[in-house]
């Protein structure tokens, strides 16, 4: 047998983190590697465990609202929709249509601020320095708006089970409006820095790809599946909360790849915009609050129920025994389920591209351990 | 509002197929699931893939009973992007047992069914990586089983790892 | 052509930088000068809580009805109180507030049916030891005060 020589190729067990600046947030990927080229990547989780879902067994169904605000906290405004979609299903009623106008509203606003933390954040990893400012500055006044309304940034806890609990505030229209056309321009404007830009399209193009097949086999969905053009976004496919009032399209990429990403996101932004315009146009009057029980004790029985989050499906799974307490809480996380494909599109592609493909997926650490 | 019995081509296509391996086909609340005997699940799903058009395993997770006998309560959700349904598989096992994984069939299952390991302890034969997924390799307990209370913690595993008497 | 043109002459880097320079104004300046400006707050902020007392009399308004601990899913208030003998009414005697563990969702004052329990827009309610963090009703109706920041 031939003596080993430097130029047999070792493989190299590289770890990527828990304290990495790329994943925004504490996480480890252990990294196969071949000279620059990645055999796979496997990650440790759960540095961030909170046991949400234990949480959710031993607190009422109202008080166990503002916990799901902490799971993905750059989109806490969807996660409440989904709660409380859930256990409205459970008690078999639905908000009134005023409340739902409302909470199309805030989830669309709050789908465009979670899209420009990703744009920025995931600019950033590659190497553009400048749009993360520009994105967070146009996230301040989407977070203004839930300041004004609900009293809270980031952890909003804005819906209760059954509607609303504050009324609109006086200029939530206007507030609203010229936000949407402040913003149609600034998307324009990122689109300037980044699509025509040669590194940009260098560093994404044809990286981490993922084809429709193989976004169906690991349960991908949101922008990465519809980036692999699959034309589906559970607003259209099972609409909730009235979505089916509004005309959007969905966006679609061809190649599943990095850049058609970030093309989805960035019309899904436009896309949003049109629907609050729509809504912002006719919100119906009438009460906020639908008919609820003080105690909220749903008959016994489960359901599913599912929402389009930034990330992708959002579902919970909600058992019911008939008290008081959920039996069972079930969260549906969908960056936990889209990490999942990480090894998929590394394998066989360069160290440096490992970044990019983590950025693009989106995910939120605390949404992802619970 | 009871659950009603479901009725369309689709149970009768698996009521053909598996007999009296499904025990219940029923609709709760315009949601449709199905109750089968363990070692039929994965077959359904497999069947459901290929025959019907269910590519998506949206979701694997655990109920746990433990006044019941067969202890556990397994789900699985499934989703057809070309019918637009949705379907519920749900199982019942007792403790100790383990269910066939569901890995050969979708691929989402990998993780999905180590947090079920992690958390309620089900072991799932013939997974590639039968480790749990959030906690620590080494922890003790499944903390979302009913007799593990809010505030318990692996004592041992804190002072150990984290140097401190107790983490609350 | 048009392609090499571009490419050697660097439009696609221009442009960027076009949009970056056009910011350059100072218009455009949108940075906050916390703490020597203080923020706009939202009128419904919830931020440190405060409970109120009667502005006439100075008396609490709290009924000591124990609502507001019920529905916090924290369990962090504990409401005192004692039967007053003359009057057979429930009257409060102690009230803590543990603002170390209070995420702010409002459920409490959200509960309370005489708005004595109100989430203020005060957001300095950082402290140096964990103590400090546990407010008494003395506090709770005074209020945190925060250091003024000189400048
Ligand atoms: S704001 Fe929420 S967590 Fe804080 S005391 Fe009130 S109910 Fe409890
Ligand atoms: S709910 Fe209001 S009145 Fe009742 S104890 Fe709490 S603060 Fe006092």
């Amino acid at each position: 047998m031939a003596e080993a020589t430097f130029l047999d190729s070792t493989e190299l067990v590289l770890n990527m983190g828990p304290q990495h600046p790329s994943p925004h947030g504490v996480r480890r990927v252990i990294l196969k590697l071949d000279g620059e080229k990645v055999l796979g990547a496997d990650c440790v989780i759960g540095y961030l465990h909170r046991g949400v879902e234990k949480i959710g067994e031993n607190r009422t169904y109202q008080q166990f609202t503002p916990y799901v605000d902490r799971m993905d906290y750059v989109a806490a405004v969807s996660n409440g929709l989904g709660y409380c979609l859930a256990v409205e299903k459970l008690l078999n009623i639905e908000a009134p249509p005023r409340a739902q106008a409302v909470r199309v509203i805030l989830t669309e606003l709050n789908r465009i601020a979670s899209h420009l933390v990703w744009l920025g954040t995931h600019a950033l990893d590659i190497g553009a320095l400048t749009p993360v400012f520009y994105c967070f500055r146009e996230r301040e006044e989407v977070l203004t708006v839930f300041e004004n309304y609900c009293g809270a940034r980031l952890t909003t806890h804005a819906f209760r089970i059954g509607g609303l609990q504050y009324e609109l505030y006086d200029g939530f229209e206007e507030q609203v409006k010229a936000f949407c056309d402040m913003f149609l321009a600034k998307v324009d404007e990122y689109e300037e820095l980044l699509t025509g830009n040669r590194i940009w399209i260098g560093r994404l193009k044809g990286v981490g790809i993922l084809t429709a097949e193989e976004c169906k086999a690991y349960g991908v969905t949101g922008p990465l599946l519809r980036a692999a053009g699959v034309k589906w976004d559970i607003r259209k496919a099972q609409p909730y909360s009235g979505y089916d009032q509004y005309e959007f399209d969905i966006p679609t990429g061809e190649n599943g790849d990095t850049f058609d990403r970030y093309k989805v996101r960035l019309e899904e932004m436009r896309q949003s915009v049109r629907i609050i315009r729509q809504a912002v146009d006719r919100i119906p009057e009438g009460p906020i609050m639908g008919k609820v029980p003080k105690v909220i004790k749903p008959p016994v029985g489960e359901a599913y129920v599912s929402i389009e989050a930034p990330k992708g499906e959002l579902g919970y799974f909600v058992v019911s025994d008939g008290s008081p307490q959920p039996y069972r809480v079930r969260v549906r996380p969908p960056s936990f389920i889209n990490l999942q494909a990480v090894d998929k599109m590394v394998r066989g592609g360069l160290v440096a591209d490992v970044v990019a493909v983590i950025g693009t997926i989106d995910i939120v650490l605390g949404e992802v351990d619970r | 509002m009871a659950s009603v019995p479901w009725e369309d081509e689709l149970t009768k296509r698996l009521q053909d197929q598996f007999g009296d391996r499904i025990l219940e086909f029923s609709t709760y609340l315009g949601q449709n699931f199905l109750v089968a005997r363990p070692e039929a699940v994965i077959p359904i799903i497999e069947h459901l893939k290929l025959e019907a058009g269910f590519d998506y395993l949206v979701d694997v997770t655990a109920v746990d009973y433990p006044q019941r006998p067969e202890r556990f309560d397994l789900v699985y959700i499934l989703y057809s992007f070309s019918r637009n349904e949705r379907v519920r598989i749900k199982t019942r096992i007792a403790e100790g047992a383990t269910p066939p994984s569901a890995t050969g069939v979708h691929l989402t299952a990998n993780w999905l069914e180590r947090e079920v390991y992690d958390m309620f302890g089900i072991r799932f034969a013939g997974h590639p990586n039968m480790q749990r997924i959030l906690l620590p390799e080494e922890w003790q307990g499944h903390p979302l089983r009913k007799d593990y209370p809010i505030t318990r913690q692996d004592d041992r595993w804190v002072q150990e790892n984290l140097g401190i008497e107790s983490a609350q | 052509m048009r392609k090499f043109f571009r490419t050697v002459f660097l439009v696609d880097l221009l442009k960027g930088l076009r949009v970056t320079f056009r910011y350059q104004h100072p218009k455009h300046i949108c940075t906050e000068q916390y703490p020597a400006q203080r923020p706009r707050i939202g009128e419904r902020y919830r931020g440190a809580p405060r409970l109120n007392t009667n502005p006439e009399t100075g008396e609490t308004l709290c009924i000591a009805c124990n609502l507001c601990a019920l529905a916090c899913p924290e369990n962090l208030i504990v409401v005192g109180s004692e039967r007053n003998e003359q009057t057979r009414r429930k009257e409060l005697t102690t009230f803590t507030y543990d603002t170390s563990r209070c995420m702010f969702c409002g459920l409490c004052e959200d509960a309370c049916p005489v708005d004595a329990l109100e989430l203020t827009q005060d957001f300095e309610i950082a402290t140096y030891s964990r103590e400090g963090q546990i407010w008494d009703r003395q506090m709770l109706e005074e209020g945190p005060k925060p250091t003024p920041y000189e400048c």
